[in-house]
């Protein structure tokens, strides 16, 4: 934590947890596993440094990522905040295109 | 004539003594699909009630109701396969209260009881106020609008419910594996996954998000770890392995098989040889868990994030993701049919079960 610092309040509390020596509520994967690391924004590189072990096609990955919420900062929310996102849209492949981007307070 | 009819009898006796298998599946936006595998169709869909998106699918012994956690994971929905009617309704959630159940969900053998691994969050006016963790234990014969029978306290991050030989076990998949006794609600057992104590080894990471054990009646899982003993840099560093929990036996076996170099989502045993298991993604992988070693691999033409494999093990499923099941001989790993979903729906993170029916 010594190169790491701070910058809002939600990472100050995860910095006050540690202090009082609850740092293990927060746990980071010790490997990797599935099509990109935790912190990689989406699919751009796979757990191996390449592109083999990431979802053929991207689109086979897309709802099976936004279903269970699995990259929140990357992918629509379907389990709370945009349970519509894909309405009418049953096919990934198919449909992409008339997938909306999504902005705070949408 | 005679001899015909008693002919024509044996005949009819010994088709109904063989169960035929049927795969189940779900699709957006929320529909069940019973499939012929022989036939390589499609023979019902059926629209469940109310909001999708459908994921885990558990279905008794007898194979007459499954049971679909959907509504974004917050209600298990029981359809009868015969009449494609909701006999069974669990609504997790009230205002004011968000209980989700994350893939974790499992009917009793019997199909008298539902055991659900719910996620409480109580929403206030500025917060969320995150409750203890515990499984729900549902009385199928409540019907639509069921509520827990019962409950009793469960570890967070749990996955994966199986129930075991011994019809009092609920076998659960976190960071460990858990031995539930139903009645008694309380851990019997715990197998360490996360927290084995393996010189050279690091601490396993599991992607278990399909239920995949009625035709072995092993449920499996392939987990990732990293091999401390070896250089950061070299090619051992990760190990790639699977962990093989015995439902009847209820033993655990966690064996390695190769350096990591691919991922591998599901996995499921070969009711036919015990020692063989399929693993997919972007490849289909056959291990043989008692050498710990890779006998075959093939590429796929897509993803698939879920396995199965038919009861004479000869045939294997592989679906989920994207709008296809594909069937793969077990012996050569070359595919031999694909069964298309209707109107072209993804099935995403739904689970691929057998029935015999």
């Amino acid at each position: 934590m010594k190169r790491l610092r701070a910058l809002n309040h939600k990472a100050q509390l995860l910095e006050h947890a540690v202090q009082e020596g609850n740092g293990e509520e927060v746990q980071l994967m010790s490997s990797v596993v599935g099509c990109t690391t935790t912190f990689d924004p989406g699919w751009e590189v796979d757990a191996f440094g390449g592109l083999a072990s990431l979802c053929q096609p991207m689109e086979a990955d897309l709802y099976g990522c936004t279903d269970p919420c699995w990259w929140p900062a990357q992918l629509a929310d379907g389990l709370n905040s945009a349970r519509d996102w894909t309405d009418g849209k049953n096919s990934a492949l198919r449909d992409w295109r008339e997938l909306q981007t999504l902005f705070p307070g949408d | 004539m005679k001899k015909l009819l008693v002919a024509l009898c044996c005949i009819a006796a010994s088709a109904s003594a063989i169960a035929a298998e049927y795969l189940l599946t779900v699709t957006r936006p929320n529909t069940l699909h019973v499939i012929d595998p022989a036939k390589r169709e499609v023979v019902r869909s059926i629209t469940i009630p109310g909001d999708g998106v459908p994921g885990t699918i558990t279905v008794p012994k007898d194979g007459k109701v499954a049971y679909v956690l959907t509504n974004r994971m917050e209600s298990v929905v029981g359809i009868d396969l015969d009449s494609g009617n909701q006999v069974f309704r669990a609504d997790f959630s009230s205002p004011g209260k968000r209980i989700k159940g994350f893939f974790a969900a499992a009917v009793s053998e019997d199909g008298r009881e539902l055991y659900v691994h719910q996620a409480p969050v109580v929403l206030g006016r500025s917060e969320y106020q995150v409750e203890d963790t515990y499984i729900a234990v549902f009385d199928t014969a409540d019907g639509v609008g069921a509520k827990p029978r019962r409950t009793f306290p469960a570890p967070r991050r749990i996955s994966l419910l199986a129930p075991t030989g011994n019809k009092d076990h609920l076998l659960a998949l976190g960071w460990d594996m858990y031995l539930f006794n139903t009645r008694s609600g309380t851990i019997e057992k715990t197998f360490p996954i996360r927290h084995w104590d393996r010189p050279g080894l690091g601490e396993p990471d599991v992607l278990a998000m399909w239920g995949t054990f009625e035709q072995a009646r092993a449920l499996s899982t392939p987990y990732f770890v990293a091999n401390t003993a070896a250089a950061p840099d070299s090619a051992d560093a990760f190990k790639a392995g699977i962990a093989v929990f015995d439902l009847d036996a209820e033993t655990l076996k966690t064996v390695e098989f190769e350096n990591a170099q691919t991922a591998m989502f599901s996995s499921v045993i070969n009711p036919a040889a015990r020692n063989e298991a399929f693993l997919v993604m972007n490849q289909l992988s056959k291990v043989d868990t008692e050498t710990g070693k890779l006998i075959k691999r093939v590429d796929l033409e897509q993803t698939f994030y879920a396995v199965n494999i038919s009861g004479d093990g000869k045939e294997v499923y592989i679906g989920g993701a994207l709008d296809k099941i594909a069937i793969h001989d077990a012996e050569t790993l070359e595919k031999t049919g694909e069964i298309m979903m209707p109107g072209g729906a993804d099935q995403s993170i739904g689970w691929l079960r057998v029935v015999k029916r």
